[in-house]
């Protein structure tokens, strides 16, 4: 059969591989569940009680600064089922865009031809990449920004890959997949120091790989 | 329904392929390959022959947000054959139907990277 793709998010320890503690991870209802990057608020945070509202994610908005970059704080798992832990719709990615190795984890049941890539584009279409948080067409310019965690952790302060488009993108792997594995990355969003175009936007962040 | 592909061997005995979910790839008989005919999605056959080794998968994306995530799209096949040291790749686009073909060496990140266990011997 075809290879098949998981995908988890870290909600208890980004120290502990899915293998070692597989109860720390909640595996994504990828057509129900959605990632939100926030600054967060007193609202919208970890463990909220409700799906939030467009006004409530606009109020917890991240401020673009004028002195230097910025990471966008926070990436929360909006969970549709709202039933892990309790009653709570949101929850936080832990790790997220620090030197941590067991954030975001895609597990793979099977061998792969090639290495399985994540990648960045405006939508589902694949083929533009025009929205400011790609780059506005400049790859390089990518705020989103992805590295390698599957072999150890991507290191302090660690800059990643601005990830656009077909060229610019992050190999989950050093070799291609002879079997099942989890592979590891970590994912942040930098706004550049007085952007000048406030936005939300919504993007497309998708695993390309390949199967025999 | 046509399968995926039919495969001819020396000793006279065919092989056919599944679909582009099951492929039965890793299921081809360890017999050397005369001529592999891939039916096309829109109708047509691509056959291809007299090649030392033979090489198909499947690429498909898996959105994690957008609004399709949670759909496995399939995107493109692959077909390669080796002759010598060159490789023609067939690179069929699933979602216009067009074909591109590239002539690649052993040198290419994608030929040196593939996974080995797909190649199937030719003549």
């Amino acid at each position: 059969m075809a290879t098949v793709m998981n995908f988890l998010i870290n909600y208890v320890d980004a120290a502990v591989a899915y293998a070692t503690t597989p109860a720390d991870y909640i595996l994504v209802d990828l057509v129900n569940d959605y990632l939100i990057w926030t600054a967060g608020d007193t609202v919208v945070k970890d463990l909220m009680t409700h799906e939030p509202t467009a006004d409530e994610l606009n109020a917890a908005g991240t401020i673009i600064s004028d002195i230097a970059d910025t990471m966008v704080a926070k990436c929360l798992l909006m969970d549709y089922s709202h039933s892990v832990g309790g009653a709570y719709y949101t929850h936080l990615v832990l790790g997220m865009g620090l030197n941590s190795r067991y954030s975001y984890c895609f597990s793979f049941d099977g061998i792969t031809a090639t290495i399985p890539r994540l990648e960045a584009w405006d939508d589902s279409d694949h083929d533009t990449i025009a929205k400011h948080v790609l780059g506005a067409s400049t790859p390089a310019n990518s705020m989103v920004k992805a590295v390698r965690t599957t072999g150890g952790l991507p290191g302090a302060g660690w800059a990643g890959t601005p990830i656009a488009g077909a060229a610019n993108y992050v190999e989950l792997d050093t070799a291609v997949l002879s079997g099942a594995k989890d592979l590891y990355a970590n994912c942040k969003i930098v706004i550049p120091q007085s952007y000048a175009t406030p936005s939300a936007e919504l993007f497309c962040l998708t695993v390309r790989y390949t199967y025999l | 329904m046509n399968p995926l592909f039919q495969i001819l061997f020396d000793d006279k005995t065919t092989f056919l392929g599944g679909n582009l979910k099951e492929t039965k790839w890793q299921s081809i008989p360890d017999k050397k390959i005369i001529t592999l005919i891939y039916f096309m999605p829109i109708g047509d056959a691509l056959v291809l022959s007299e090649y030392n080794a033979y090489y198909h998968y499947v690429e498909v994306t898996n959105d994690l947000t957008g609004p399709k995530k949670g759909q496995v799209q399939l995107e493109y096949i692959y077909l390669i054959g080796k002759k010598d040291t060159t490789y023609k790749l067939y690179k069929i686009n699933l979602k216009t139907q067009q074909i591109e073909i590239q002539i690649l060496t052993e040198n290419d990140k994608l030929i040196k990277e593939l996974n080995p266990i797909g190649w199937k011997k030719g003549i």
